[in-house]
């Protein structure tokens, strides 16, 4: 008689549940050895039945106990289907399937804490731009481009771009003269990749990211930038000439900023830009969350903080108004590269982004060199599910409009527009890309396709998501050394810079139809829906 | 010799009027043609004899695709230049340009050959082919091209001469040779921006050279320049250029991270200062120190149910496991360590707590671990070799003192009991029915003591002044005089009542006690069943048994009253006895003759100094069962209790005196059930009711819970064959995994029938990230 009560806990209740064939399985016991979240183990079954094999009930008992590999029935230790097991299985034995009965939502709130998780929002699974595409191929009347031969100048600003009527030239004597300083523009490649922190990430999947972006730069000529995240910079790194393609973040939790400050005597070069990060599209309201799982010494020396959940506050301490963010986030970080590194911000897209917008582009001083909105389909490392979920703004329409608040005034371009936010969610940031851009974004922002390069296996349909556990199977989102050392950090970055090797090639394969030979910004006529809705929001054509 | 004007005064020819003309003399037999045309396309074809003469075309000022879509058999001279196109889709015409060729020149030519005496614009030479079953076709060029020539070439031949154009950064122009894929550009001179991904440059080899110097002759002197041939003649000014094979062209972009990070990234790494990284990289799966997990072989770290649940402690798993090794005798004297009375206890009065619980249960029935306690009744152990010469008194000679006695003598030291009655047993021979216990084994079992070198004194009444004189004398007492008062409430008329333990002690005196027709018991305990089943014995024809809450004896016990035809009344509270029976607080009247009252009974401790700790007329010792120096107590004089648990507190209360005795400090052993989810059942096969062996036999069935059956399922199961069975000089064995192959899958554990292998995270540190702090 087994004692199985209506309440206790059973793989049914999980939100994967192992799918395994014991008959091909030889016990080599490689899955529970692989399996970072404790979610399998061995364990022995009876195979015990009474049976008549005579000519007229004969009973006998025919016995067997059979090892086999089972799933545990344990909330906290329920399987997230990353599929390691299915990866080492030599026989094909085992593997996770995504059980759609799953009770975990209620069962995980048994803590009587909220749910926690990392990865991207897993409701939100319709796009926009899946319902858009390039639709204005030049062909007769415009020559298209040939996108293996023409040169194209794939390049956007990262800094405040002054118009020309207020470049401070004059004239004496028939020659132009410059008078005084103008704001630092940096000529960029228009994806950045995003800030994901020394914390958040391994020591080896930053270190890939980084070494990445430098080859792209110095052996392929692509100016891709990438942006710290909100936990420090290593000092090496600042004190190397590679600093050139930084850009450091400064967040409300200041996280690593004395390291950076003392770095500076140092620096043989400007870093790229420095981002101000107000607010996350993945969670906003939430803040940062770094889980003490995840706070090993180095990122306890590179932050100043011991051992423990840290949490960045949603909002920055001693900043009330737009006015002031400007006045002193802005001036203070222009101030300290002396004037000499373009200065952006950060924002969670949100119903008010174009009022934000609007006050950024009256800036008197001239300081804002960007303006990043990210949107609900981005990625983090760790937030409440609940944020992740149910709180946030799709960015497409909502560059849209900044966009067009720009040009009614006509400051397009003026501050850059960067986008971000589940750029690349399906596999082509390319495309995404080029549709942000013809929309009026300058370039976009990436993260979540970086690491899922370097080899994440995690996705929008609630697969692994344990980037806030520390239990990262793959190396990236953790700072386990059993783990960390699992990853290639030279294949993750030869990923990535393939990637965007490809994505370039891609970039041209869209602006050669389209006709330009530089970036479509605003092209928004190269657009075509079959949404009606988004047609109008959007102001493109509607096509059928 | 057709001769056609295109001009007439101020009227120009249309192409189709020209090439109407042009067919039409064809078709009236012309083969020669000499056009002055003005701008007119498509001039030259795809024209064709009716009886296959060659056609020559002399052309002057022709339009664009002069000689386009050409045959076999058609020749063209333009004098003078010619506008784009020149060629185009060339089938197998000879085109001679004697000044410049326009833009595309020769674009898709498959056949023919083209000669230009000038310079071409750009894009010429692209998308040329070579259809095997003809001659590939031929692009001569004197002078240079204009950019992106040759672009798509998929085969022929292209010779660009690079006369008079020193000025040239570039013959071929910029970014020749695009999308390359077949055929051969030969240039003399300055080439550059030549498309690396598509083809290469090589110097010319002797069928180069050949094929050249063959054809200079014929193409200087259609386009009239033979005095160049000295010039063009030196062949190391002249290179090629090929497509790159298939196999050449890089299927991926070429990207070497290793080789940066290792010569030009931040050396070590941007994270040197914090961080110790070889960048070796780790499978899924590995051993030693980077296993996820590890397994340990914790024999006994935790008690089987049986174990658990004894409050004696008796491992009675480790007595089947030693008779499923036939070590037979070890396994019948292994009990005696923990109670001499294995015969009178467990295998008679004990209600065997120890089978409660037991695993076995699960599958069919518990192992029959009370049974097995008889079997040592003849057993007995070694006496102790090494004399302490401490004296211990034990007062009181019941199943705790006699405990006591027994493990303490066998440590050597010379232990007294001191018994108030005339024979030894306390309540085993006082008070139990001897229908429950066999007279003859708790004589066997006392004697047993005895022979151990135990002193006992029987008729010796313990007042005050012995007590002192006992604690003078000994090096240390120990006080179980158990608990022999009965408990009485005052109700009205409770003189009336007759105590249970008097009544049962008086039975088993051999006394005949007179009872009345009815009897009610008063407490439904054991000792209330016993008083009950004493009742019938002497003679009682109805017995009543009432109790103020639902009766606490066992099962077993009830049952046998209610075989001799006894009744359980309860909720009952008595408000009163009289003559007629007993008045409930309701008002009722259960008749009886006879009242007995078992409702317990309390310790009689006024022997034992004044000012001795009581509570509620027990005993409250300290954590070692001390009550004084020197001076340890067991059994019911700390709390009224079961055989079982007396003879459990005095072994307890025995080591520490043992450890007073001896200097050594005294723990008491904390005992951890094994958590069931760590046994497997699985192995065992259901045994049915009439398949139970005897309890000796029972091994068969016992699953050792917590303690190594030593089955080998582990080391014949583990994948890497990791585990070995060592043997100590001692005789003991041990399980023990090799780190270097154990990749912590935790087989063992999860095949383990006894729950003895644990899987661990593995907490071996590693060494990776640091923190400096500054130095002081």
């Amino acid at each position: 008689m087994e004692t199985v009560r209506t309440q206790d806990v059973s793989v049914n209740d999980l939100p994967w549940k192992i799918e395994y064939l014991p008959e091909r399985c030889t016990m080599c016991g490689s899955c529970v050895a692989t399996c970072t979240f404790n979610a399998i183990e061995a364990g022995m079954e009876r195979r015990s039945i009474t049976v008549s094999t005579a000519e007229g009930p004969e009973p006998t008992q025919r016995h067997l106990a059979t090892p086999v590999i089972k799933q545990k029935n344990s909330v906290a230790n329920h399987c997230v289907g990353c599929g390691m097991c299915e990866k080492i299985c030599p026989n094909k034995a085992i593997k996770p399937v995504r059980n759609p009965d799953g009770r975990e939502n209620l069962l995980a709130r048994s803590t009587g804490k909220p749910i926690k998780r990392g990865g991207r929002n897993n409701l939100q699974q319709e796009r926009t731009f899946d319902k858009i595409v390039i639709g204005r191929i030049s062909q007769m009347t415009d020559p298209s481009l040939d996108s293996e031969r023409h040169t194209f100048d794939i390049l956007a600003p990262f800094g405040r771009v002054l118009p020309p009527n207020e470049l401070p030239f004059s004239t004496q004597n028939g020659e132009l003269h410059l008078n005084g300083q103008i704001p630092p523009v940096r000529w960029i490649y228009p994806i950045i990749f995003s800030d994901m922190s020394i914390g958040a990430l391994s020591t080896r999947a930053w270190e890939a990211i980084a070494m990445a972006t430098a080859y792209l730069n110095e052996k392929h000529h692509l100016p891709v930038r990438m942006c710290s995240g909100e936990g420090g910079m290593p000092v090496k790194l600042m004190e190397s000439e590679y600093l050139q393609y930084m850009i450091i973040q400064i967040a409300s939790g200041h996280f690593g900023w004395n390291r950076i400050i003392k770095a500076m005597p140092k620096m043989k070069v400007d870093p790229a830009g420095i981002l101000i990060k107000i607010g996350q599209g993945a969670k906003p309201g939430d803040g940062g969350l770094l889980p003490a799982a995840k706070v090993a010494e180095h990122v306890q020396a590179i932050r100043g903080v011991p051992k423990a959940d840290l949490l960045s506050p949603p909002n920055h301490q001693g900043l009330y108004s737009i006015e002031e963010s400007v006045q002193k986030m802005h001036m203070s970080l222009n101030a300290a590269f002396k004037f000499r590194v373009p200065v952006a911000i950060k924002c969670a897209a949100s119903a008010t982004s174009v009022s934000v917008y609007n006050n950024l582009l009256r800036d008197p001083y001239r300081i804002c060199g960007g303006f990043f909105l990210d949107g609900i389909q981005g990625g983090t490392g760790a937030a409440n599910e609940i944020s992740l979920d149910h709180t946030g703004h799709p960015v497409v329409s909502k560059v849209r409009e900044c966009y067009q608040a720009a040009v009614k005034q006509g400051r397009q371009g003026q501050i850059p527009l960067w986008a971000g936010g589940g750029i690349g969610l399906t596999g082509d940031a390319a495309a995404d890309a080029m549709k942000m851009i013809c929309l009026g974004a300058n370039g976009v922002f990436i993260g979540k396709i970086l690491i899922q390069l370097c080899g994440c296996i995690g996705n929008e349909h609630g697969r692994c998501n344990s980037c806030s556990t520390g239990l990262c199977p793959t190396g990236i989102c953790t700072q386990d050394p059993r783990l960390v050392k699992r990853l290639d950090i030279d294949k993750a970055a030869q990923n990535i810079v393939s990637y965007i090797l490809a994505l370039d090639s891609e970039m041209r394969k869209m602006m050669a139809p389209i006709g330009n030979s530089s970036l479509p910004v605003g092209r928004s006529d190269a657009l075509v829906t079959t949404d009606r809705a988004i047609a109008d929001k959007l102001a493109i054509q509607y096509t059928c | 010799m057709y001769r056609i004007s295109t001009i007439e005064g101020n009227n120009r020819m249309s192409t189709q009027d020209l090439l109407q003309r042009i067919n039409d003399a064809l078709a009236a037999g012309e083969t020669e043609f000499y056009v002055e045309a003005s701008g007119q396309h498509d001039i030259g074809g795809p024209l064709w004899h009716p009886e296959d003469k060659p056609l020559k075309f002399v052309v002057k000022n022709p339009g664009q695709r002069v000689g386009s879509m050409c045959l076999p058999g058609t020749e063209i001279i333009v004098e003078g230049s010619a506008p784009a196109d020149i060629g185009w889709l060339n089938a197998g015409g000879k085109i001679i340009v004697r000044g410049d060729g326009g833009d595309t020149t020769a674009h898709c030519a498959a056949s023919g050959t083209i000669y230009v005496g000038g310079r071409v614009g750009t894009r010429s030479g692209s998308l040329m082919k070579h259809d095997p079953l003809y001659d590939p076709p031929e692009f001569w060029v004197l002078k240079n091209c204009g950019s992106f020539g040759f672009e798509f070439m998929g085969g022929g031949i292209a010779v660009v001469c690079g006369y008079d154009s020193e000025e040239f950064a570039s013959v071929l122009g910029d970014r020749s040779c695009m999308g390359m894929v077949g055929g051969i550009v030969y240039f003399r001179g300055k080439a550059s921006g030549i498309s690396p991904k598509d083809v290469k440059i090589a110097a010319l080899e002797e069928q180069d050279i050949a094929y050249l110097d063959g054809k200079m002759d014929d193409f200087l002197a259609s386009i009239n320049r033979p005095d160049l041939r000295r010039e063009l003649n030196v062949w190391s000014e002249w290179k090629k250029v090929v497509p790159l094979s298939y196999d050449e062209r890089p299927k991926k972009a070429a990207v070497d991270i290793l080789s940066f990070r290792m010569n030009e990234w931040v050396p070590g790494s941007i994270f040197g200062d914090v961080c110790t990284d070889d960048y070796a990289v780790k499978g899924l799966v590995n051993t030693d120190t980077y296993r996820l997990r590890v397994p340990a072989w914790e024999n006994a770290r935790y008690a089987a149910p049986c174990e658990f649940n004894c409050t004696a402690s008796i491992p009675s798993q480790q007595r089947f496991n030693l008779l499923r090794e036939g070590k037979v005798e070890e396994a019948y004297r292994l009990v005696l360590e923990y109670t001499p009375f294995p015969g009178s206890v467990c295998g008679a009065v004990c209600p065997n707590l120890c089978m409660d619980e037991c695993t076995r249960q699960e599958i069919d029935e518990s192992a029959q671990i009370g049974a097995l306690g008889t079997y040592s009744a003849d057993m007995t152990l070694p006496k102790p070799e090494i004399r302490t010469g401490k004296k211990v008194a034990v007062i009181g000679g019941g199943v705790a003192g006699l405990t006591a006695a027994w493990q303490l003598v066998r440590q050597g030291h010379d232990v007294t009991v001191y018994e108030g009655d005339d024979v030894m047993g306390g309540k085993l021979e006082q008070a139990i029915p001897r229908s429950r216990l066999p007279h003859d084994t708790l004589e066997k079992e006392l004697k047993r003591v005895q022979d151990m070198g135990v002193v006992f004194k029987t008729g010796y009444k313990v007042d005050r002044d012995k007590f002192n004189t006992l604690r003078a004398n000994n090096d240390a007492v120990l006080v179980a005089t158990g608990a022999h008062v009965s408990r009485v409430i005052p109700w009205p008329g409770h003189e009336r009542l007759v105590k249970g333990l008097d009544f049962l002690k008086a039975i088993n005196r051999g006394e005949r006690v007179p009872v009345g027709k009815r009897v009610i018991v008063i407490g439904c305990g054991n000792s209330g069943m016993d008083t009950a089943v004493g009742a019938y014995q002497m003679g009682a024809e109805q017995v009543t048994c009432i109790d103020v809450q639902q009766p606490a004896a066992f099962a077993k016990e009830i049952a046998h009253v209610e075989e001799l035809g006894g009744v359980l009344l309860w909720p009952v509270a008595t408000k009163e006895i009289t003559a007629a029976g007993i008045v409930t607080d309701k008002g009722e009247l259960i008749p009886g003759d006879t009242v007995i009252i078992s409702i317990g009974d309390t310790p009689d401790l006024g022997f034992l100094p004044a000012d001795t700790l009581l509570e509620r007329g027990h005993l409250r010792p300290d954590a070692q069962y001390r009550i004084a120096e020197g001076v340890y107590t067991a059994g019911d004089t700390i709390k009224p209790g079961r055989l079982v648990d007396a003879i459990g507190a005095a072994r307890e209360a025995a080591l520490a005196v043992n450890a007073y005795l001896t200097g050594a400090a005294y723990e008491a052993v904390q005992k951890a059930k094994i958590p069931a989810e760590k046994l497997t059942k699985a192995y065992f096969k259901k045994c049915h009711t009439c398949d139970l062996p005897q309890a000796g036999e029972d091994y068969t069935r016992c699953i050792s819970c917590g303690t190594c059956r030593d089955c080998q399922m582990c080391l014949k199961s583990c994948p890497e064959t990791a585990i070995t069975r060592m043997v100590h000089e001692d005789g003991h064995f041990e399980y023990v995994t090799n780190e270097k192959k154990c990749i912590g899958c935790g087989i063992c554990a999860g095949v383990c029938p006894c729950g003895i292998w644990t899987l661990y995270k593995n907490a071996e540190p590693i060494n990776m990230y640091k923190t400096f702090t500054k130095a002081q």
